[in-house]
């Protein structure tokens, strides 16, 4: 644990306010450029123009931004803990990919054309699907290594899946792009309809808040959290589809964007400590502000891809947080 | 927290069988008792303990003070039995303060009892330190605070005097003394016979049966220490052994 | 106090959504006069082809780009999108009127739509008559009917030329090899190109293939092709990719340098622009019935 106790219970302050910032800046930035008088005019609908491409455009995408960050961060910290390990990630049982899956057929078939709920829908149910395969795959109580394995096998499967449906629209430059830039992740154009479709990160997140205490005794040991009083059984039951939940969400509206599940609860941990009623509040806002930061350092970059950019931040700086504390 | 009626066996085991670990082993503990469970390599004891604790599923019957345990709610079972692993894999960094607090989750997460546990254990100067930095014989001691913490009358301690200096595992064993003179029944699994012959009763288990069940004098004879251990025994003032 | 400063960002979202629901898009920009955006390459030899430069507001990331657009050097003179723009890339450009294709993501039209600007989607783009429908379709829009009625007009009289001239002569065989292992068949714009220039596409009357497929490479070595089609600026650098790529290096026709050029953007063009394709392909195939 990094910082002090002190300055630990500082940590949620901090990142709200944190977050609170890049919210204001994310308003302020896009591609018609707008002063901030005339930010603040379209806010509160003085100007037409600048108030369409606040509350239609820049809005929605900050409140995606928003809910992709907390959920994916949120399903890293709970697959830590299930998996009593500080290096698993959201996409270890297949949701990603599943996600992936279902959105590059329907970008490829030329549903998500047709309708703006099609894509999200679709990679949805993918998601969806590839978890429900990987627990039956695993059967029978499900142990962790089991569901590891079956994770591996599915991601591997749904890989080439993706890989094939890429394949086969290589002629089609316009799709292939499109499907591509799915793959990278990306926020632009987000409307309310993906702000709605992001509800039930709400919800699972409101049901993961309580859940902070019994996953500390979790991850010390299923059978001695047992012992302790945790119902383990309902318990890992919960957890697992609030990640899948939260997993396969943010990816449905997002693209997939990896590093979030990974980075972002991991490096908390290492900062604040890791009791989990002070990291799941943690986890959802400081994922939030991670996404709405990476999101606009893309755009200044010249249109880097969420997905990358994501990557290419959590990465060193993940490095460099070990380096300073083994 | 003691049975009112004595006649209501703390522990009460029927018939237990896992296929491949134990066979039919019946067991009756009476409340107050320090009962030591020894055996060979592979005999069955950490599987016992974990069919004791409602951990493992097994034909037959388990009782709390006459109740069976499939009528007792998860959290409850919490406040009434505490079990404790052979081992301390301790993943993450909590603080050892905080582990041992662990212990009153079914209790509501109060602080009752946490800094006794900790001081009892010799963990006070340590209680701030994370767990996975700690020592074997640390973290064993934070396993038992932490079940110490719990209040359970009934506490399933698989081999916690293996990793601990001789000064500590001596406290432990007039800690578990305390224990059961306070009325709680505390079963633990250990290898060192000479201690189990200071015991309330002694537990044999051999691949997987069980072997006897009573006061040590009466169970740990030379032959039956020779048929299941393989050494022989002379009785002194206390219990000698030595190679055949 | 705690549990409200962490329901905080939930009521700031609740709040914006409710707000957003709520929110009208504003009335269309006043003033008659047309600014067009064109989102896709094809639309934007359309517009180039029958607006007037003060009609154009931007074009497509391709336009200036010889590999897919049929107007490289006219796209200059005007601003272009950003590759997977978003909607207010578009906006800026103050469009009264934005072109699209059916396979532009949903959420950006939609985007589009509710800032109040004119949507128009071209969803049939295959056949020459689907282009004579699209230009008639923009013109109404640009009150350029004329202007179109005549480009048609030309487009009208120069196939009926180039039937005409083609009428007794022997169809020759192709195929459009490519270096990333697939090839085009029936159902594409290469198909149609043949279909127009006597040449019949041994990928599809051979091959089977339909749209873009990979081809039976040891196969492919039995057809009888009489030359290859490749794309680029010059013959022999277009060609030259291929001698060392197999199957193709294997291949007679390509041994032998049987091959002809076509300007990259017009394999893939599907505006009127495809005529060029078709007197092209048709001139090098065929050129005594050119004297």
């Amino acid at each position: 644990m990094i910082l002090s106790a002190r300055l630990a219970r500082l940590a949620l302050p901090f990142t709200l306010l944190v977050l609170g910032v890049l919210a204001v800046v994310a308003l302020g930035a896009g591609d018609m450029p707008l002063s901030p008088a005339r930010v603040w005019a379209g806010l509160w609908h003085r100007d037409e123009l600048a108030a369409t491409v606040l509350w239609q455009m820049r809005l929605p995408r900050v409140a995606v931004a928003m809910l992709v960050g907390a959920a994916l961060s949120a399903s890293g910290l709970v697959m830590q803990a299930y998996f009593r390990n500080s290096l698993a990630s959201p996409g270890l049982l297949g949701v990603s990919s599943g996600g992936a899956a279902g959105a590059v057929i329907a970008i490829a078939l030329g549903w998500a054309a047709f309708s703006l709920w099609a894509l999200p829908l679709t990679a949805v149910v993918g998601a969806v699907f590839a978890t429900g395969a990987v627990l039956v795959l695993a059967q029978r109580g499900a142990s962790t290594e089991r569901l590891l394995l079956a994770g591996v096998a599915l991601n591997a499967l749904l890989g080439a899946v993706t890989s094939y449906v890429l394949s086969q629209y290589a002629g089609l430059y316009e799709r292939n792009t499109q499907i591509l830039f799915w793959l990278l992740g990306g926020l632009e154009d987000r409307t309310w309809e993906h702000v709605l479709m992001g509800a039930p990160i709400l919800v699972a997140a409101a049901a993961l808040w309580p859940l902070g205490r019994p996953m500390d005794l979790l991850c010390l040991g299923e059978r001695e959290a047992q012992s302790l009083g945790v119902d383990v059984r309902w318990l890992r039951r919960r957890l697992l589809a609030l990640a899948t939940v939260l997993a396969a969400v943010a990816t449905a509206i997002a693209g997939t964007v990896g590093f979030v599940g990974l980075i972002v609860p991991h490096v908390l941990r290492l900062l604040v400590g890791p009791e989990h009623r002070r990291l799941v509040p943690l986890a959802l806002v400081g994922g939030a502000a991670f996404v709405l930061a990476c999101d606009l350092a893309g755009r200044a970059a010249g249109g880097l891809r969420l997905g990358i950019v994501t990557a290419l931040v959590g990465g060193p700086f993940f490095l460099w947080l070990l380096r300073r504390h083994p | 927290m003691v049975a009112a009626a004595s006649s209501l066996n703390a522990l009460e085991i029927t018939g237990a069988t896992v296929p491949g670990r134990i066979d039919g082993v019946s067991l009756q503990l009476a409340p107050g008792l320090l009962v030591g469970l020894v055996g060979p390599n592979g005999a069955g004891k950490s599987t016992l303990l974990q069919v004791a604790a409602g951990l493992l599923p097994a034909t037959g019957g388990v009782t709390w003070n006459g109740r069976p345990l499939a009528a007792i709610p998860t959290l409850e079972r919490g406040r009434c039995a505490t079990w404790v692993p052979q081992e301390a894999r301790f993943e993450f960094g909590f603080s050892v303060r905080s582990v041992v607090a662990q212990g009153r989750f079914a209790h509501g997460d109060d602080d009752q009892g946490v800094e006794e546990a900790l001081a009892r254990l010799d963990l006070t100067t340590l209680a701030g330190r994370p767990v996975n930095r700690l020592s074997g014989g640390e973290r064993e001691r934070v396993l038992l605070a932490r079940a110490l913490a719990t209040g359970a009358a009934l506490q399933l301690w698989d081999e916690p005097l293996a990793p601990l200096d001789p000064r500590h595992a001596l406290e432990v064993l007039h800690l578990a003394r305390e224990l059961t003179r306070a009325g709680t029944t505390m079963l633990f699994s250990l290898h060192d016979l000479r201690v189990a012959n200071c015991l309330d009763m002694v537990v044999v288990l051999q691949a997987g049966h069980l072997r006897a069940a009573g006061p040590p004098a009466a169970v740990l004879t030379p032959d039956l220490l020779h048929e299941v251990f393989g050494v022989r025994a002379r009785i002194t003032e206390g219990l000698t052994l030595e190679l055949p | 106090m705690t549990c409200l400063r962490q329901l905080f960002p939930v009521l700031l979202l609740l709040g914006a959504a409710v707000a957003g629901l709520c929110a009208e898009p504003p009335a269309s920009p006043i003033g008659a006069s047309v600014r067009v955006v064109s989102q896709t390459v094809g639309t934007d030899e359309l517009l180039l082809a029958l607006a007037a430069p003060e009609q154009v507001a931007a074009l497509s990331h391709l336009a200036r780009d010889p590999a897919f657009s049929a107007v490289p050097g006219e796209a200059r003179s005007y601003p272009q999108l950003t590759v997977g723009g978003d909607a207010e890339s578009i906006l800026r450009y103050a469009p009264t009127l934005v072109l699209f294709a059916n396979y532009s993501r949903a959420e950006l039209v939609v985007q589009i739509r509710r800032a109040g600007v004119r949507v128009l989607i071209f969803d049939r783009y295959d056949t020459l008559d689907d282009t004579y429908a699209n230009l008639r379709l923009l013109a109404r829009e640009l009150g350029a009917e004329a202007k179109a009625e005549r480009l048609i007009g030309d487009c009208q009289a120069r196939m009926t030329a180039l039937a005409a001239r083609l009428r007794r002569v022997k169809s020759v065989r192709v195929i459009a090899p490519s270096p990333y292992g697939m090839i085009p068949g029936r159902n594409s714009t290469f198909q149609d190109l043949c279909d127009h220039a006597a040449a019949e596409n041994l990928a599809a009357t051979l091959g089977h293939l339909e749209g873009h497929a990979v081809p039976p490479s040891e196969q492919m070595l039995t057809w009888p092709v009489d030359y290859v089609v490749v794309a680029g600026a010059d013959l022999e650098s277009a060609l030259a990719p291929y001698r060392t790529l197999p199957p193709y290096e294997y291949m007679p026709a390509v041994r032998e340098g049987r091959a002809v050029l076509l300007r990259p953007c017009l394999l893939s063009c599907v505006s009127h622009y495809r005529i060029d394709g078709y007197e092209m392909l048709a001139r090098t195939l065929h050129p005594e019935a050119f004297q």
